[in-house]
C-alpha cells in the first residue's frame, strides 16, 4: 500500500502541534457558531414571547412519545460517536492513523480491498491535519446530533448521517471490518464495530411508526440471532486455529490475540488480567472456544425465537458475556496503541437491548398524532404549510422563536459536522499534499536577504549560464549529483512538480540545479539525469556544471559540502534549495533532505517550494 | 405462530447463517500455492575475478544486507608482480546494484549497475591499477551478470542490458561520451536462424571473439543445445559449440564468457553438470562435467583456465583445454570469490562485514596472507 504511509513518525512534533492548533481553532469556531445560534434563538424568543411556551411542551412530548428502544440506540450510539470523536483527537492520529490503524487492518485483506483502502489512506496521508480534524468534528457532530434530535425528520436524518459516515469508516478505516481477511472472529470485533453503528443508524432513520409495533423488535432480534449463529459457526470452523490454545509451542489464534492486546500500553491491572486470561486460553483453548461457540449459538437461538421472556434472560446473559469479552479479549477496544473506538461489544449490547425494548413496548407508549411536528415547531393541528411559506422571513422567525433548545443544539451539531466535512471534501479532491509534511521534515526554512553568488557555468546543452543571466526570474536553486541513487532524483522531481503547480507563473521561475559530484560532472551525466527524470523537455530547467574548480568554488560559497566517499558509497553532499528573487537576492534557504520520500512528502515539498516561489514572485 | 413453524423458521435461518459463515470463512482463506516442480535455474552472481595485463582484479560484495542498502560492492586489485591486494573501488557512485568489470587491453573497464532511483549505468576505466579513473556512461540498465560488459584493446565495447539487448560503442571514447548504439535485442537474436534453432530464452554474457567479433551467449529452450552466437557482418550465427551426446536431454545455460585470442572460453550449466568449453579452430573442446551446485562465484584466469566457487565450500578449477576439473580444498568460511594467485595457485577472498581476508592455497591448505579493513559507509545509500 504505497501511498498510505507518509513516512513521518506519529509523534512528529510539527504535525502534532499543527493538529492541536487546528483542533483548537475549529473548536473555537464551533463554539462561536453555537453561541451565535443561541443568541439568535434567545433574541427571537424575546421578540415573540407568545409561542415561547411550546418548546418545553414539545420536549416533554418527545420524551414521552419516543420508543425506549429507539431512545437507547440514539443516545447510546450518539455517546459512542462522541467518544470516537474524542479518541480521534489523540495527538498521534494525524499521521498515525494510516500506518498504525488502517494499514495493519488492510494488510491481510484481498488485493482489491487493499487497493480501495489505499486510496483512502493516501488521501489521509496527503492531508493529515484536515483529515484528522475532520474525523473529530464529524464524529462529535453526529454524536451530538443523535443525542439532541429526539424526534422527527431531524432525528431520522441524524440516523442517516450515522449510516453514511459509518460506512466510510467501515470501508476505509476498518477495511470492511476485516471480512475479506483471514482470522475473522466475533471475539475481536467482526464484522467491524462501525458496521453496528451503521445498523443502528439505519434503525434510527426508520419511520417512527415502525417502533410502535413489536414487529421491528422481532426482526431486529432475528437478525441478531442469525448473526450470532453465523459467528458461532465461524468460531467453530475447523482449521482456523481457535480450538487450540497453543500449536507446536506457538500460541493459538485466540491466545495470540489476547497476548497481543496484553502487551500494549495500558493500566497494569488490565494487562495483568489479560495476561492471566491469555495463559488460561493457552492451557484451555478447546474449552474456551467451546464456551464461546455454545454461548453464541444459544444467544442466537434465543433471539430467533422472539419470545420476550426467553429474550430477556438471553439479553441479560448476553450483556454479561459481551462485557467479559470486551474486557478480556478486546481490552476495552481503545486501550493501547491508537484506539479509535470501544470496539464491538458495547454496540452489540445496545443493539440487542434495543431489540428487546422494541419487542416489549412500554404500556404508556401509544401512538401520538402530534409527534412528527415536534421537531419542526409547526403546530400539529395546523395544515402543513408549503416550502415557500415556510421560507418567508416571518415564518422563519416564528419557527426560530418556537424551536426547542434541542432543535437549536441539533442545528449546531449539524454545523459542527459541516465544519469537519468541508475541509475533508476539499482534501479529497486536492491531489497535492499539505506542506506541513515538508515543514516537519525540513524544519523551518531560513529567511535571508543576501545577494546570490555570481557564477559562470554550462547548462546541460553546453550553453553558458551566469547568475546575471538569471536576473528577472525567480530561481529555485539546488545542488544535485547526476549519478545519485537516492535524494537527488527525488529533489529533482519535487522541483519539477513545483514547476507544474506554478502553472502560468512557471515562465517567471527557473528551476536550476548545480552538479554536486566532483567526478561524474560532465554534461554527459547531466543529460542522462535529465532523461532519467523526464526533465529534458522542461523549458525552465537548467542543470549546470563546470570544471572541478568552478564547481568547488560555488559549493564553498553556498556552504555545500561535496565529498567522494570511499568503498562504493555515493558522493556525499548536503541537500538544500535556495529561493532567489528576480533581483538576485536570496530570500529563503530550505533544507531539502527529502526524508522518507513517500508520495505524500514529495508532493508536500513541491507545494512548499511553490509557495516560496510565489512569495518571491510577489515580493520582488 | 405455531411452535412447528417457529422451529422451521429457526432451522431455515440456522442454515442461512451456516452458509454465510462458510462464505466468510472461505473469504479469508488464501489459495494454496502449487509448488513449482522445475529446479531453479543456475545463476551466476556478480562476485568474480579476472586477470589483465595490469594485475588480478576481484569483485565481492561487503557490508550489510541488501534490503537496507548496506551492501557495497568492492573492487580489489593485486597488481602484476605484487603479492598484496588493494581496495580500488572507483569513487563517486553508489554501487549497491553491483559492479561488473572487463579487461580492455591495458586498462580495466568497470560498470555500475543501477540501484534505487538511478536508472542508468555509469562507467569507470583505469589504466593504472585503479589509482585514477576516467568516467563513462551507458544510458541503460546493465544486466545483472558478471560478463555484462566486454571490451577490446582497440576500443569497441559491448554492454548487455537487463532486458537482453546488447549495446555497442565503437571506441572507448565513444563509450565515455555515452555514445552507444543498439547491436541487437533479445527478440531479434532469438528470431535469427541461430537463435531460433536453440530457442533462445535469455542472454547472460557478452564477449569478443576472434577478429573482435561480438559474441553473445545465453540459455536455450531446446535441450542439448548451447546458445553461443557470434556476429559477423551484421548476422548472428551459431558459434558451433556442440555438446557431447550425453547432454542431449539437458537444458544448457551459459554462465560466463571470457574473450581470448583464440575465441571465447565458455562456462555453462547443463542439467546437473557444469562444463567449460574452449574454441579449437573450427571445433570446440568441452571439459568433463563437474557436479553442479549453487554457484557462488565464477571466473576465468589466463590460458583458458576457469574456476567455480560452489555451495558447501566446494571450489573447482580447470587449467585449460584438455584438462580435467580439480577440486580445491574446502574454502575458508565467508569466501566470496576466488582469484588466480601467484605461481599458479589460487587465492580465496573471504568477507566478514567490512573485513576482507585473503587466503592463499599452498601445500594443500589455505593460509591467511592479508586482511583489509574496508571503510564501508553504512547508511550512506538509505
Amino acid at each position: 500500500m504505497p501511498g498510505m504511509n507518509s513516512g513521518l513518525s506519529p509523534d512528529d512534533p510539527t504535525v502534532v502541534a499543527a493538529f492541536r492548533s487546528a483542533l483548537l481553532h475549529q473548536g473555537a469556531i464551533a463554539l462561536i457558531v453555537l453561541v451565535f445560534l443561541m443568541m439568535i434563538w434567545a433574541t427571537a424568543r424575546t421578540w415573540r414571547t407568545a409561542p415561547a411556551a411550546r418548546p418545553e411542551a414539545d420536549e416533554a412530548g418527545a420524551r414521552a412519545g419516543e420508543s425506549r428502544g429507539r431512545w437507547l440506540l440514539r443516545t447510546g450510539f450518539g455517546t459512542i460517536w462522541i467518544l470516537d470523536g474524542i479518541l480521534q483527537a489523540q495527538p498521534k492520529m494525524a499521521t498515525g492513523l494510516p500506518t498504525l490503524v488502517i494499514q495493519p487492518t488492510a494488510a491481510s485483506s484481498l488485493s482489491w480491498v487493499q487497493h480501495l483502502v489505499n486510496w483512502g489512506g493516501t488521501v489521509w496521508s496527503y492531508h493529515p491535519i484536515q483529515a484528522g480534524t475532520a474525523s473529530v468534528w464529524i464524529q462529535v457532530g453526529i454524536g451530538a446530533w443523535l443525542i439532541t434530535a429526539a424526534r422527527g425528520r431531524w432525528s431520522r436524518l441524524a440516523g442517516l448521517s450515522s449510516v453514511g459516515w459509518g460506512l466510510i469508516v467501515w470501508i476505509f478505516g476498518e477495511s470492511f471490518g476485516g471480512i475479506f481477511a483471514p482470522g475473522l472472529s466475533w471475539l475481536t470485533g467482526a464484522p467491524g464495530a462501525v458496521l453496528l453503528y451503521v445498523v443502528a443508524g439505519a434503525l434510527i432513520a426508520l419511520p417512527e411508526g415502525s417502533w410502535r409495533s413489536p414487529r421491528l423488535g422481532r426482526l431486529l432480534l432475528a437478525g441478531l440471532g442469525l448473526f450470532f449463529i453465523g459467528m458461532a459457526v465461524l468460531q467453530a470452523w475447523p482449521g482456523r486455529g481457535f480450538w487450540q490454545g497453543t500449536t507446536h509451542g506457538q500460541p493459538g489464534t485466540l491466545t495470540a490475540m489476547v497476548q497481543s492486546m496484553a502487551s500494549t500500553h495500558q493500566p497494569h491491572f488490565l494487562s495483568a488480567l489479560l495476561t492471566q486470561f491469555g495463559s488460561f486460553a493457552a492451557g484451555n483453548g478447546f474449552a474456551v472456544n467451546l464456551t464461546v461457540v455454545i454461548v453464541l449459538a444459544a444467544l442466537g437461538a434465543a433471539f430467533l425465537t422472539g419470545r420476550p421472556r426467553l429474550v430477556r434472560y438471553a439479553m441479560w446473559f448476553g450483556v454479561v458475556f459481551c462485557l467479559a469479552v470486551w474486557v478480556l479479549v478486546q481490552d476495552l477496544g481503545f486501550l493501547g496503541g491508537v484506539g479509535t473506538d470501544p470496539n464491538s461489544m458495547i454496540p452489540t449490547i445496545l443493539l440487542f437491548a434495543a431489540g428487546y425494548l422494541a419487542l416489549t413496548p412500554a404500556p404508556q407508549q401509544v401512538p401520538q398524532t402530534e409527534e412528527v411536528q415536534a421537531e419542526t415547531g409547526t403546530p400539529a393541528a395546523a395544515a402543513a404549510p408549503g416550502w415557500s411559506q415556510r421560507l418567508r422571513p416571518r415564518a422563519l422567525g416564528s419557527a426560530l422563536a418556537t424551536a426547542s433548545a434541542r432543535s437549536v443544539a441539533a442545528f449546531a451539531a449539524v454545523a459542527v459536522i459541516v465544519l469537519g466535512a468541508a475541509p475533508m471534501a476539499s482534501a479529497t479532491v486536492n491531489r497535492t499534499a499539505d506542506p506541513i509534511l515538508a515543514l516537519a521534515i525540513s524544519g523551518d526554512s531560513e529567511t535571508l536577504d543576501i545577494p546570490a553568488v555570481a557564477f559562470q557555468l554550462t547548462d546541460q546543452n553546453g550553453k553558458a549560464v551566469t547568475q546575471a543571466s538569471l536576473r528577472g526570474k525567480v530561481v529555485l536553486l539546488t545542488f544535485l549529483d547526476p549519478v545519485c541513487t537516492t535524494d537527488c532524483p527525488i529533489i529533482a522531481q519535487e522541483l519539477k512538480q513545483a514547476g507544474t503547480l506554478l502553472g502560468a507563473q512557471d515562465k517567471d521561475v527557473m528551476l536550476v540545479a548545480v552538479v554536486a559530484n566532483p567526478t561524474y560532472r560532465s554534461t554527459v551525466f547531466t543529460q542522462a539525469f535529465d532523461r532519467q527524470e523526464g526533465l529534458a523537455a522542461v523549458p525552465n530547467w537548467l542543470y549546470l556544471t563546470g570544471s572541478t574548480s568552478q564547481l568547488a568554488a560555488l559549493w564553498r560559497q553556498y556552504g555545500v559540502t561535496v565529498e567522494n566517499l570511499p568503498a562504493g558509497a555515493m558522493s556525499a553532499h548536503n541537500d538544500l534549495v535556495l529561493v532567489i528573487d528576480r533581483s538576485g537576492e536570496i530570500r529563503q534557504e530550505l533544507n531539502a533532505d527529502p526524508g522518507p520520500a513517500t508520495a505524500s512528502t514529495k508532493s508536500s515539498f513541491a507545494v512548499l517550494l511553490t509557495q516560496y516561489a510565489r512569495q518571491a514572485l510577489g515580493g520582488s | 405462530m405455531t411452535a412447528s413453524r417457529a422451529w422451521a423458521r429457526l432451522a431455515l435461518l440456522g442454515c442461512a447463517s451456516l452458509g454465510c459463515a462458510s462464505l466468510l470463512a472461505g473469504c479469508g482463506t488464501q489459495a494454496a500455492k502449487v509448488a513449482a516442480t522445475a529446479p531453479p535455474p543456475v545463476t551466476a552472481p556478480l562476485s568474480t575475478s579476472l586477470v589483465t595485463a595490469q594485475g588480478t582484479w576481484a569483485i565481492a560484495v561487503m557490508g550489510g544486507p541488501a534490503a537496507s542498502e548496506n551492501n557495497f560492492w568492492q573492487l580489489f586489485v593485486r597488481p602484476a608482480a605484487a603479492s598484496k591486494w588493494s581496495l580500488v573501488t572507483p569513487a563517486g557512485v553508489a554501487d549497491n546494484g553491483g559492479l561488473v568489470a572487463t579487461g580492455a587491453g591495458s586498462s580495466l573497464l568497470v560498470g555500475f549497475r543501477p540501484s534505487q532511483d538511478l536508472a542508468f549505468s555509469p562507467l569507470a576505466a583505469s589504466a593504472d591499477t585503479g589509482r585514477n579513473w576516467s568516467t563513462g556512461l551507458l544510458d541503460a540498465d546493465l544486466a545483472n551478470v558478471p560478463d555484462a560488459i566486454a571490451a577490446t584493446p582497440a576500443g569497441p565495447e559491448l554492454a548487455l542490458l537487463q532486458d537482453g539487448s546488447i549495446e555497442r560503442a565503437p571506441t572507448a571514447s565513444a563509450a565515455a561520451a555515452g555514445l552507444w548504439s543498439r547491436l541487437t535485442t533479445l527478440s531479434a537474436l532469438a528470431a535469427s536462424a541461430a537463435g531460433s534453432r536453440c530457442g533462445l530464452a535469455g542472454v547472460h554474457a557478452v564477449s569478443f571473439g576472434q577478429n573482435e567479433a561480438p559474441v553473445a551467449a545465453g540459455s536455450c529452450v531446446r535441450r542439448g543445445v548451447a546458445g553461443v552466437f557470434t556476429e559477423v557482418g551484421g548476422t548472428w550465427r551459431s558459434a558451433g559449440l556442440a555438446l557431447p551426446a550425453a547432454f542431449g536431454r539437458d537444458q544448457v545455460q551459459v554462465l560466463g564468457l571470457a574473450g581470448t585470442a583464440a575465441g571465447s572460453t565458455v562456462l555453462m550449466a547443463a542439467g546437473h553438470s557444469l562444463l567449460a568449453a574452449w574454441p579449437d579452430g573450427a571445433r570446440w573442446s568441452v571439459s568433463d562435467p563437474v557436479a553442479a551446485g549453487t554457484v557462488r562465484a565464477s571466473g576465468f584466469g589466463t590460458g583458458g583456465s576457469a574456476w567455480l566457487l560452489l555451495g558447501g565450500g566446494r571450489a573447482e578449477t580447470v587449467a585449460g583445454p584438455g584438462r580435467s576439473w580439480q577440486a580445491l580444498p574446502a574454502v575458508p568460511a565467508g569466501t566470496a570469490t576466488l582469484a588466480p594467485g601467484p605461481g599458479g595457485s589460487y587465492e580465496a577472498l573471504a568477507v566478514a562485514g567490512s573485513k576482507l581476508t585473503v587466503w592463499r592455497l599452498g601445500q594443500g591448505a589455505w593460509a591467511a596472507v592479508q586482511v583489509i579493513k574496508v571503510p564501508i559507509q553504512y547508511g550512506s545509500s538509505s
